[in-house]
């Protein structure tokens, strides 16, 4: 299949793509590694989101053809560096250098030249340097699910709310030089929209904003109840365990690290037994079956919310910066603690082992805490730290959260008032 | 009207992604992830074969058979070069051009000091290219898509040196984004 033809086809494709992307135009490529202008940022994210999903998509199908690259880290890491430092010189890299030179630029043209004279360097230093770096970090052709053991659809799903939310927080940042001067065709209408609300000239566009920052802080509310009601659910799930009024039961794996949720359950893992060791609450039989489906849905619930919860705080931040509402400090506080809440649940254990362990857990890991000797005083306090404290800890900061997006909200029901007041400035 | 239409990006940075990542997915499953640094290298690695026959022969890279491949890398790259160019054509954006707007704004001298640094930044994109095993095309975009582990420290170092590399040689931001020369 990998005939010349195939390639000039798929070429035509990519070069063209690269135009119409606007990737071509270095001032693109600094802008964005200057943080001053976030197209090239968005559209790369989304290139490297939507080729993983279909990538991943297609292995299932047995269709994907791979080529995974050595992990040699040291030399990956130094050949980086290289291309960060030409990129940052330049604006260009191979790619949109050639598809450049073809739109016209002569420094592109003369970069192409430059990368022909360094393919040539490559070559010289290739026995002397290369050779010697290869043996150095080499973890072999491997990829991130082969490496931790974690399913690649989490991986995907992992990397997608991450991207996710990087498109997101620079959605809301508007470029030092509005979008208008950088030729996006019929982007940032709002820059002229915010300009109008700025000079006190648009009473009913700034209403409108006031009654979108009202949707939001129902969301948010809403969201908070949300996680307070998981947190709560999971903490007196614990507390019953490990205060003995529910016994553990079953057989577990304990080798085989496992997301909550997630759908790479392996043989030998069974879930516990139900029936045994339970206690009657309100007339309903609650077994430690039921409690580990409710730490299992409520560790998912949770890190959903949280994220969507730091997606809201991210709306609202960018509905009062161009309504101009005020209280943009509060809501930036508010979104780097939703942030920081999202990352602390994640289950990095999942993926980095016990080094590194995020507030949700698995039952699997409750029970194999549970069943070790703890009677020392300092694995105790280890243990309550891990299990209670840690997500006594996401209530603390949750509750910091809502308390500044409340100071936020309070800042637009002034704005509200004072407009109110003087409807015609 | 071609002066504004010169700045233009065709495409807002959703429709760009989705198609660039199509474009992707769709190399993946008709040959593998696309790449861009290689036939660099099978050009020179076939100028010096031709050249210098008898160096080439006991050089480790010269004499590897997989780098005398003038397959579908190659004419990938001559693609790339040919829909590039139709695109500009089509869009009325191909215009000879030597300096952009942030070079301007931060370097008065003439726009031979930016061809010297478009070339020095070409050889230190391929001598990296070539020790990362791949570009920005095959290392970054290919690596996160197959979830390869040699994305990571390269992703890493990437943006790292080239912020970096960003912040030194363009410290100032133009006010906008005036038509290049």
């Amino acid at each position: 299949m990998a005939s010349p033809v195939v390639g000039i086809i798929m070429g035509v494709i990519f070069g063209a793509s690269l135009v119409l992307a606007g990737l071509t135009n270095p001032d693109r490529i600094i802008g964005a590694l200057r943080l001053k202008d976030f197209h090239a940022i968005r559209t790369v994210v989304f290139f490297v989101l939507v080729a993983m999903l279909g990538t991943w998509i297609l292995g299932l199908f047995g269709a994907a053809n791979l080529s995974i690259k050595p992990a040699v880290v040291l030399s990956v890491m130094i050949g980086g560096a290289l291309i960060g430092i030409g990129l940052g010189l330049t604006g260009f890299s191979p790619a949109t250098s050639l598809a450049s030179a073809a739109s016209g630029r002569i420094d592109a043209l003369i970069t192409v030249v430059g990368m022909i004279f360094g393919a040539h360097v490559y070559i010289l230093i290739y026995p002397s340097v290369v050779v010697r770096l290869e043996k150095i970090f080499n973890f072999g052709n491997v990829t991130l699910p082969e490496l931790t053991g974690v399913s690649a659809g989490i991986w995907v799903l992992s990397i997608f709310v991450a991207g996710s939310l990087v498109l997101l927080i620079t959605w809301s940042m508007q470029p030092r030089f509005g979008e208008a001067d950088l030729g996006v065709k019929g982007a940032f209408p709002a820059s002229t929209d915010s300009q109008t609300v700025a000079g006190g000239m648009g009473l009913l566009l700034r209403s409108d904003y006031i009654k979108a920052a009202y949707v939001f802080r129902r969301w948010k509310n809403l969201l908070f109840l949300v996680m307070l009601l998981c947190l709560l659910l999971n903490q007196a799930s614990f507390w019953l365990v490990i205060t003995g009024q529910v016994e553990i039961s079953g057989n577990t794996n304990f080798d085989a690290p496992v997301v909550a949720g997630a759908d790479n359950t392996r043989a030998g893992q069974t879930t516990p037994e139900e029936g045994s060791g339970s206690f009657m609450l309100f007339g309903y039989n609650v077994t430690f079956g039921l409690l580990s489906s409710i730490m299992r849905v409520t560790s998912i619930i949770l890190i959903l919310a949280s994220a969507f919860y730091a997606l809201i705080m991210s709306f609202g931040m960018s509905v009062s910066f161009k309504g101009g509402l005020g209280g943009l400090n509060h809501i930036c506080g508010a979104l780097y603690m939703a942030l920081i809440i999202f990352v602390l649940l994640m289950p990095w254990q999942a993926f980095f082992g016990p080094l590194v362990l995020g507030a949700t857990y698995t039952t699997q890991e409750l029970i194999r805490w549970s069943t070790t000797d703890i009677s020392d005083n300092f694995t105790m306090v280890l243990f309550y730290l891990r299990f209670s404290g840690y997500l006594a800890l996401i209530l603390l900061l949750l509750i910091l959260t809502q308390l500044r997006s409340l100071r936020w909200v309070r800042a637009i029901k002034a704005v509200s008032r004072e407009d109110d007041r003087n409807p015609n400035p | 009207m071609e002066e504004s239409n010169s700045r233009t990006t065709p495409l807002p940075w959703w429709a760009a992604g989705l198609l660039l990542g199509l474009v992707q997915v769709l190399a993946i499953a008709l040959v593998g992830p696309m790449g861009v640094s290689k036939p660099f290298v099978d050009t020179d690695v076939k100028v010096l074969n031709s050249v210098a026959p008898e160096y080439s022969e006991k050089h480790p890279l010269l004499s590897d058979e997989q780098y005398k491949d003038f397959g579908y890398g190659w004419w990938f790259n001559i693609g790339i070069v040919l829909g590039a160019c139709f695109a500009a054509l089509h869009l009325r954006v191909w215009k000879i051009r030597t300096i952009s707007a942030w070079w301007r704004r931060n370097h008065d001298a003439p726009a031979l000091l930016r061809l010297i640094a478009g070339f020095c930044g070409g050889v230190l994109i391929l001598l990296g290219a070539g020790l990362a095993y791949g570009c920005i095309t095959g290392q970054f975009f290919g690596g996160w898509a197959q979830l390869s582990l040699s994305a990571i420290p390269f992703t890493i170092t990437l943006f790292g040196f080239g912020m970096l590399a960003a912040y030194i040689v363009y410290p100032k931001t133009p006010n906008r984004l005036e038509e290049e020369d």
